[in-house]
């Protein structure tokens, strides 16, 4: 009986060579073998291989469920024979995913993206790991200082206080301590149920406000299954050609505008892992990072991801339900001093969309809070605003104490400074913000 | 090259590819119908492709001979690992017999051409060396005509059997 565990051959489950399988036929026990594209981590104890035709395996497994399965490990050559016994089928859900992103990679890896289709998900039980005898190849060294990382970012993170703060901490925490020099966070927006980014690193353009649709991609479907999604090569199958479209189109036809912000990702990413931000069993968002090298980010990675994705979750949740300020503490507002040409702002309610000088800058929930914070502001002169009073307003429709209103503030207050008009938004303390303006407003609202 | 001749089961494509040396994996089946499995350390055929060897270690295989010495079957699949060119053969009457020093050129010629295939899909000689890593008095030979044969390339037609001569191409 082998010691060996499936984490210690883990990496002979990386996809990097394919994997043969025996089963043999109840009938006439006559063997067979075949090769298995993908074998899948699932746990200590369970492995998910790739379903991808009806052929003799298949048969097989269904009336006899012992598989007997060799896997070569990638550096040290050695073979692992591991003795299986077949579960069940899995056809959606996270496993599914994960594996069916990974086959992707995989496919276009091998030329085989035209034949490779995932059916299933095989899960089976790990009976016993058989440690061939062999002439095997020295351990590769061992990938140090990914605990050190891991701590790295987490001491950075329990230090920031606010969300754009803790966004950007952990961006270039991935950065300095994991080398990751392309990576964005999107939040998930609870009505629309689209994810939007709020923060970027190592992008042409920020991307700030770009969105993604829940299952598309390696991102929405993070997202929608709350599962890693982690792909090591290249692949068309999951490119975001067709991920950003314009929601106005669909949203308000009638409007010729285009409300698009460009998604800022690589053009052809090599590697890419996406990792569900979750926080007491709600999503939150996605932590994403890419390289436009293959095999870029190891299971290894993954793990460190996950457990910053965690932390990053945690600090989000408890920013958004820390006290917010009551409107008793609102300072009285600087008298305005205003001069220069005057700024147009239009208002689209269709989409709660937002135009400055004709230049498309938000729409949604961010863009009704805007819309909500010029007008008061040219009503009654106020300039000092909080949380808690939009959180009050129904007017707005935010969802209710779960929406995360601080990211919505952070994209508008992004977006204002990308745009460069001369209106912002800056945060004045726990749950308050005071919107400065330069020049006089001219508000334009349509229908 | 010679045509293979009537009765093989393979093309002359299929036992051109066997006869240079690609990936083989053998397996075999116990009384219990639990499979077993393992790298053939080498493989060879006759030019007319109605026998087949391939070569095992022991201390690698030792349930799988067992199960060959037990039941005669055998079922062994060829890759040519950059073209995923497949096939599989099945016999019921195997028989072992120790490798010999007359063996030891095949072997050598056979752990050359997976040191150039392997090669094309990126693995260094070294790693392919410790692959196929073999002492000679560990080895046996494994022989058996091929009573069935399967196209196993992945795509529409994986699976499907062939006949004598093989399938067209």
């Amino acid at each position: 009986m082998s010691t060996r565990t499936l984490g210690s051959i883990r990496p002979c489950l990386e996809g990097a060579i394919p994997a043969v399988m025996a089963t043999v036929n109840a009938a006439d026990g006559v063997p067979n073998v075949a090769y298995i594209s993908q074998v899948y981590y699932v746990d200590e104890r369970h492995v998910a291989l790739s379903f991808q035709f009806f052929n003799k395996t298949r048969k097989n497994i269904l009336g006899n469920p012992y598989a007997s399965l060799l896997v070569l490990h990638p550096v040290t050559a050695e073979f692992f024979r591991l003795h299986l016994r077949y579960l069940r089928t899995e056809t959606a859900g996270p496993l599914f995913e994960g594996m069916k992103a990974q086959l992707a990679g995989i496919a276009s890896h091998t030329g085989m993206a035209s034949v490779f289709r995932l059916l299933g998900s095989d899960v089976y039980e790990v009976l016993e790991i058989d440690e061939v005898a062999g002439a095997a190849l020295p351990q590769p060294p061992t990938r140090c200082g990914l605990l050190t990382a891991l701590r790295h970012c987490s001491e950075r993170l329990s230090r920031c206080t606010a969300l754009d703060e803790l966004l950007n901490t952990t961006l270039s925490s991935l950065t300095d301590a994991m080398g990751i020099h392309h990576a964005m966070v999107l939040m998930l927006d609870p009505v629309t149920q689209r994810l939007y980014t709020v923060a970027s690193t190592g992008y042409a353009t920020s991307g700030v406000g770009a969105e993604i649709d829940m299952g598309d991609g390696v991102i929405g479907m993070a997202a929608r299954e709350r599962t890693p999604v982690r792909i090591m090569h290249m692949t068309s199958a999951y490119l975001y050609s067709r991920a950003v479209r314009s929601s106005l189109r669909a949203d308000a036809p009638g409007l010729a505008l285009d409300t698009e912000i460009p998604y800022p990702g690589l053009s052809e990413p090599h590697s890419q892992l996406a990792v569900p931000v979750l926080s007491a069993g709600s999503l939150l968002g996605v932590l994403f990072v890419e390289s436009p090298l293959d095999l870029q980010f190891s299971f290894e990675d993954e793990d460190v991801l996950v457990a910053v994705a965690g932390h990053l979750g945690a600090a989000i949740h408890l920013m958004q339900s820390a006290a917010e300020a009551t409107d008793a503490e609102l300072s009285a507002p600087p008298a305005p001093v205003l001069s220069g040409a005057t700024i147009q702002v239009r208002h689209f309610r269709a989409n709660n969309s937002i135009f400055i000088n004709g230049v498309y800058l938000i729409k949604g929930v961010a863009g009704a809070i805007f819309w909500k914070l010029v007008s008061d502001y040219v009503q009654q002169g106020r300039t000092e605003f909080s949380n808690r009073e939009l959180r009050l307003d129904p007017a707005l429709g935010l969802p209710d104490v779960t929406d995360n209103l601080d990211a919505r503030l952070l994209l508008l207050q992004r977006r204002l400074l990308e745009h460069g008009a001369q209106i912002q938004t800056q945060k004045t303390g726990r749950g308050r913000f005071r919107l400065i303006v330069q020049r006089p407003l001219e508000l334009v609202e349509v229908a | 090259m010679k045509l293979p001749s009537p009765t093989s089961l393979l093309s002359s494509a299929h036992i051109a590819m066997v006869d240079k040396g690609v990936s083989a994996i053998v397996s075999t089946s116990d009384a219990q119908l639990r499979p077993s499995i393992m790298r053939a350390m080498g493989s060879s055929i006759t030019p007319d492709g109605c026998s087949v060897t391939v070569y095992l270690s022991r201390q690698q295989s030792r349930q799988l001979l067992l199960d060959v010495a037990a039941t005669g079957r055998i079922a062994v699949v060829f890759s040519e690992p950059l073209s995923h060119q497949t096939v599989q053969v099945k016999a019921s009457q195997a028989s072992i017999r120790p490798a010999q020093p007359s063996d030891e050129p095949l072997l050598q010629r056979y752990r050359a051409s997976m040191e150039y295939e392997l090669a094309r899909v990126g693995f260094d000689a070294r790693f392919v060396r410790a692959m196929f890593a073999w002492q000679l008095d560990d080895l046996v030979a494994i022989s058996f005509e091929p009573e069935v044969a399967f196209d196993q390339t992945p795509g529409p037609r994986a699976g499907s059997a062939l006949t004598t001569g093989g399938v067209a191409p």
